[in-house]
């Protein structure tokens, strides 16, 4: 039970997939100029990223490693993450027009999010449980969710402050991020590696 | 003191979200409306350079999310108008949508392991987890819908010009 939340606990913090890996800055710094496009994003990444965690564990583990096609794993996960949204994006539908309407347009978005890619990625490299495939996406989403919504309160606040014109728009947004990648190195160190 | 005071903002004071939508049907007393794109994806400094714009997101997608609000207020075709969500209906809106299944699934995953500990097991009672989390999630969409939570507000005509970023 501790491993299972030290992991999570890891991967959130610790090992944040934005600060700490540097994966998914794209949409970092594109759906962070706001509060509540960050809170969407975030949701739906990771309602994403734990699914398609769950399909390439699921995927490589009866698939890919017992006929040796490894050098496959890269191109099935890019496959199995687009069919993820379109699934979850399906479904959404279907469950309800409404909610479709108010946040399908981040779906897509997620499609090209490398950090979802580098999550799946990563846990099947680590040889993970498939329990512990799900804890670690989780707990990799829920980072990916904070530090979103984070920068995005500091962007809304930012975009009220005097900022010289050399610096203005993305230089300054960047310069944020890297103080807050170096506040999250306040985790080194703390849980499992 | 008084200079402080001006240029701080009250951020509680704004509970809405606003988007800015073009009217493109009229339909007896209600009028039907297309979100023009927001500043999400289009305005970001990679938006020439990102793949998301390839595949079709926010600008090819706009077509699907028509809504339509009573017309009170005289709309005609073509005319810009600004519309508000709630802030809180949008975060009830991701958890009805996402968290409820999501929560569901673990929570069935981590049952399934701890009884069993078996990974077939723990998968296919991730499957059943994730069915009841829609399940759930559809009763309580059907709930905020019912409610109106979820519909659209007219807030105003947009002003000449005007953008979701400006």
């Amino acid at each position: 039970m501790k491993e299972y939340v030290l992991l999570m606990f890891t991967a959130a913090l610790v090992n944040n997939v934005i600060l700490g890996r540097f994966l998914g800055l794209c949409p970092t710094m594109g759906v962070t100029t706001r509060l509540d496009a960050a809170v969407g994003m975030g949701m739906a990444t990771t309602f994403v990223m734990t699914v398609a965690a769950i399909a390439g564990w699921t995927v490589n583990t009866l698939l890919l490693a017992p006929f040796e096609l490894g050098y496959l794993r890269t191109i099935t996960f890019i496959l199995i993450i687009a069919s993820t949204v379109q699934f979850t994006e399906m479904v959404v539908k279907k469950v309800s027009p409404e909610l479709f309407k108010l946040l399908g347009i981040y779906l897509p978005l997620i499609t090209t999010n490398c950090a979802v890619l580098g999550i799946a990625l990563l846990l099947v490299a680590d040889k993970m449980s498939f329990i512990a495939s799900i804890l670690f996406a989780l707990g990799s989403a829920i980072g990916f969710s904070l530090v979103l919504v984070i920068f995005a309160g500091l962007r809304e606040r930012l975009a009220l402050a005097d900022v010289p014109r050399l610096f203005a728009g993305p230089p300054i947004a960047f310069i944020v991020v890297s103080l807050l990648a170096l506040a999250f190195m306040g985790f080194s160190g703390m849980g499992a590696s | 003191m008084d200079n402080y005071a001006d240029s701080t903002t009250d951020f509680s004071a704004p509970a809405m979200v606003e988007g800015i939508a073009s009217v493109v049907k009229i339909d007896g007393k209600t009028v039907w409306l297309v979100p023009e794109q927001g500043s999400s994806c289009g305005s970001c400094a990679s938006a020439t350079a990102c793949g998301s714009k390839g595949i079709g997101t926010t600008a090819s997608r706009l077509g699907n999310r028509r809504f339509r609000i009573d017309n009170n207020a005289n709309l005609a075709v073509g005319d810009r108008v600004v519309f508000g969500i709630r802030e809180n209906v949008l975060l009830k809106a991701s958890i009805t949508a996402y968290a409820i299944p999501l929560a569901t699934l673990v929570l069935a995953a981590s049952l399934a392991q701890w009884q069993f500990g078996s990974d077939l097991i723990t998968m296919a009672a991730t499957v059943v987890g994730l069915a009841i989390g829609l399940g759930i999630s559809r009763l309580e969409a059907g709930r905020l819908h019912s409610r109106g939570d979820l519909a659209p507000l007219f807030l105003r005509r947009a002003r000449p010009g005007e953008t979701c970023s400006s």
